[in-house]
Order: C-alpha cells, then structure tokens, then sequence
C-alpha cells in the first residue's frame, strides 16, 4: 500500500473532512511537529489507471484543503512507498516548509496566459525594414556576407518584435501591479504565446484582483486574447531550498 | 472548461499550450532503445545554444559597427558552417529544431 500525497498544511490535526481523494482513498493527515501531510493510501493499481480525472482529483483535494488550511500542494501524483519515507521527508523539509507555509498563509495564485497576432506583427515589421534598406552592411557577393546580412535582417526584427512584445506585457501587468505580493512572468514562450504569468494574491483582495482583469479585457492593449484561470492553491510561487544548500 | 478557467477563445489556447508543452518532454528520454538519441539531443542541444550565443554576440558586434570586413567573412563563414553541421546532426539523429530544448523545472526551459 502506497500513499499519495496531496500538499503540506499547517496544521497536525486530524482533516475532519469525509472527502475522497484518488481512487477513491480517505484523505487524512499525517502530523510532522506542528505541521502535517495531507495524503490518502493507494493500491498497486494505480500505475495503470492515470487518466485526467485524476488530475481534477489531485486539484479538488488541494483547493479543498485550501479552504481550510496553508497549504504547499504537491506536484500531481507525488506518491510515497511508506509513513516512514515521508516523515523522513518531512523533517529534512521541516524548516522549509515552514518558512513557505508563513510567506503564503492567507494567499492564492491566479494564472493569465495571452496571445497576441506575433505573426502579424513579424510580417509588419519585416515589411518596414524592408523599405529602410541596409544602414550597417553591404553585399559584396560572398557567401558568407550575405549569410550574416541575413542573419543581421533577422536579429534586427526579432529585437523590434521583443520590445513591442514588452510594452504590451508591462502595459498588461499593469493592471495587476497594486493587488498582487508576488508575480512570475514568463514572456513570449512562442510567437504568439505573449505571456504566461501567475500572480499571488492576498486572499482579501482576490474580488479586486478579477475586477483588475475585467478593466484589463476592456482597456488593455488591443487585439490580444485572454485566458484567465483561478483561484489555485500557490504551485508556482512555492521555492523549497534543499537541507543541503541552505547551510553553505 | 471548469468555471475557475475564463476565456473567449479556448481552441486558440489549447492549440498554444499543447504546441509548446510536445515541444519541450519534461524529461531527457534515456531508455535502452533510444539512449544514442537521448544522449544526441542533449549534446546537441548544449552546441546549439552555444551557436545561438555565439550569433547573437556576432549580431551585437555587427549591429555596434565593430567588425573589419576581415571580421564579418570569417565569423559568416564560421556560424554558417556551423549551422549546415548541425542541420547534418539533426537529420541523422532525427531531431527537429523545436526538440533542442531541455526543461530545467522551476528555472524554465533553457532556450
């Protein structure tokens, strides 16, 4: 018998919640000093049977543990062979987990993707360079000048299409920057793919925090698209530093 | 689509997020069957990002005005030969450009 853990909690009661976790197992906790793990048993089935209900699983035991407690919640099926492996986890993480536990108490994360018309906007700005001309190199026949130049073309749009890429992104967190504590922004993964952010709220500020994404829908840069998503328990903003580092 | 995910175009997202997500595995695929694979799109991942340094500083020095024509020969010849090979590396290997990436968990993709 196996044990999935769910997510650490701040508290070493018991989870007075009748609620199932994966396959079907009883959550419960298991206390380490004055924190504790929330998890549930699994039988040796489980490797052939993932499918993505169990990620909704894993996700409604977190957001329900959320309700209640601080909670770190484990990377989607983190699971233990014994108590035993994960008290030793525990208390090689204790501090750890404490320290992450304090800074996120009363927190939640939201998460905003956008797209915006990258290829557009590419083919914009190679049109424009195109009627500028060359100003720093000229073609003299060679093989390998005229590769440079090329690539010289290419660094220039690219550089156009980085910072009209971050003008939109400032523009955007913007709206966001008085109702978040902290904010992990990761830009232009892809052509189109301008911004994947997450945000940490206090969670008495979550209703402005959306009120913040409505005015950005309707006065934010033009011709983007939105994918808005939370409240999430705070996977992205959870930083464990290992026993080891800590003490060089 | 659950009522915590809000979006007027979720097709469009759905294609990004699952475009980039089959770019770049998780982990570096190492089994018994592909081990010679594996091992080239990590080397070849760590050259072609050495490459991509190496133009970008070859871009800043040409942008800056910095390189004698001497200068721009040699480096175009150097980073254009240095692509063609990799592109011989990446055929035999089987590998496409969007493969030479290694996620570093937290810290993000490499490249």
């Amino acid at each position: 018998m196996k044990i999935y853990a769910y997510g650490v909690i701040d508290s070493n009661c018991r989870i007075e919640d009748s609620s199932k976790g994966i396959e079907g197992g009883r959550i419960y906790n298991i206390p380490y000093r004055d924190i504790g793990i929330a998890v549930s048993d699994l039988d040796g089935r489980y490797q052939k049977n993932i499918n993505p209900d169990h990620v909704l699983e894993h996700e409604r035991v977190a957001e329900k543990l959320m309700e209640s407690f601080a909670v770190l919640p484990m990377r989607f099926f983190t699971i233990f062979k014994d108590k035993e492996e994960i008290l030793s986890m525990m208390s090689e993480y204790y501090d750890s987990f404490n320290e992450n536990l304090n800074r996120l108490r009363g927190k939640l994360e939201f998460g905003l993707k956008v797209i915006w018309s990258g290829d557009v906007i590419k083919k914009r700005i190679a049109e424009n360079n195109a009627g500028k001309g060359q100003s720093k190199l000229l073609s003299n026949g060679s093989p390998a000048r005229n590769y440079i130049m090329e690539k010289f073309e290419k660094y220039k749009m690219n550089r156009q299409f980085e910072k009209e890429g971050h003008r939109d992104i400032s523009a955007i967190d913007e709206f966001f920057s008085g109702f978040a504590v902290e904010k992990k922004l990761d830009t232009l993964k892809s052509d189109k793919l301008l911004l994947t952010a997450s945000y940490l709220v206090e969670k008495a500020k979550q209703d402005d925090f959306k009120q913040a994404f409505e005015r950005l829908k309707k006065s934010g840069p033009d011709g983007l698209k939105y994918l808005f998503s939370g409240p999430w328990p705070p996977y992205n903003f959870i930083n464990l530093t290992k026993p080891e580092f800590k003490k060089a | 689509m659950n009522k915590k995910v809000k979006t007027d175009s979720p097709d469009v997202f759905i294609e990004e997020i699952e475009k980039i997500q089959e770019a770049i595995p998780k982990r570096i695929d190492a089994n018994p069957q592909n081990v010679e694979k594996g091992l080239a799109k990590l080397v070849l991942t760590l050259v072609e990002l050495i490459r991509k340094l190496l133009e970008k500083q070859a871009m800043r020095r040409v942008d800056g005005g910095s390189l004698t024509d001497e200068e721009i020969e040699k480096v175009g010849e150097t980073l254009m030969k240095l692509e063609n090979k990799m592109k011989e590396l990446k055929e035999v290997f089987g590998l496409k450009d969007e493969e030479l990436n290694i996620n570093l968990g937290p810290l993000g993709d490499l490249m």
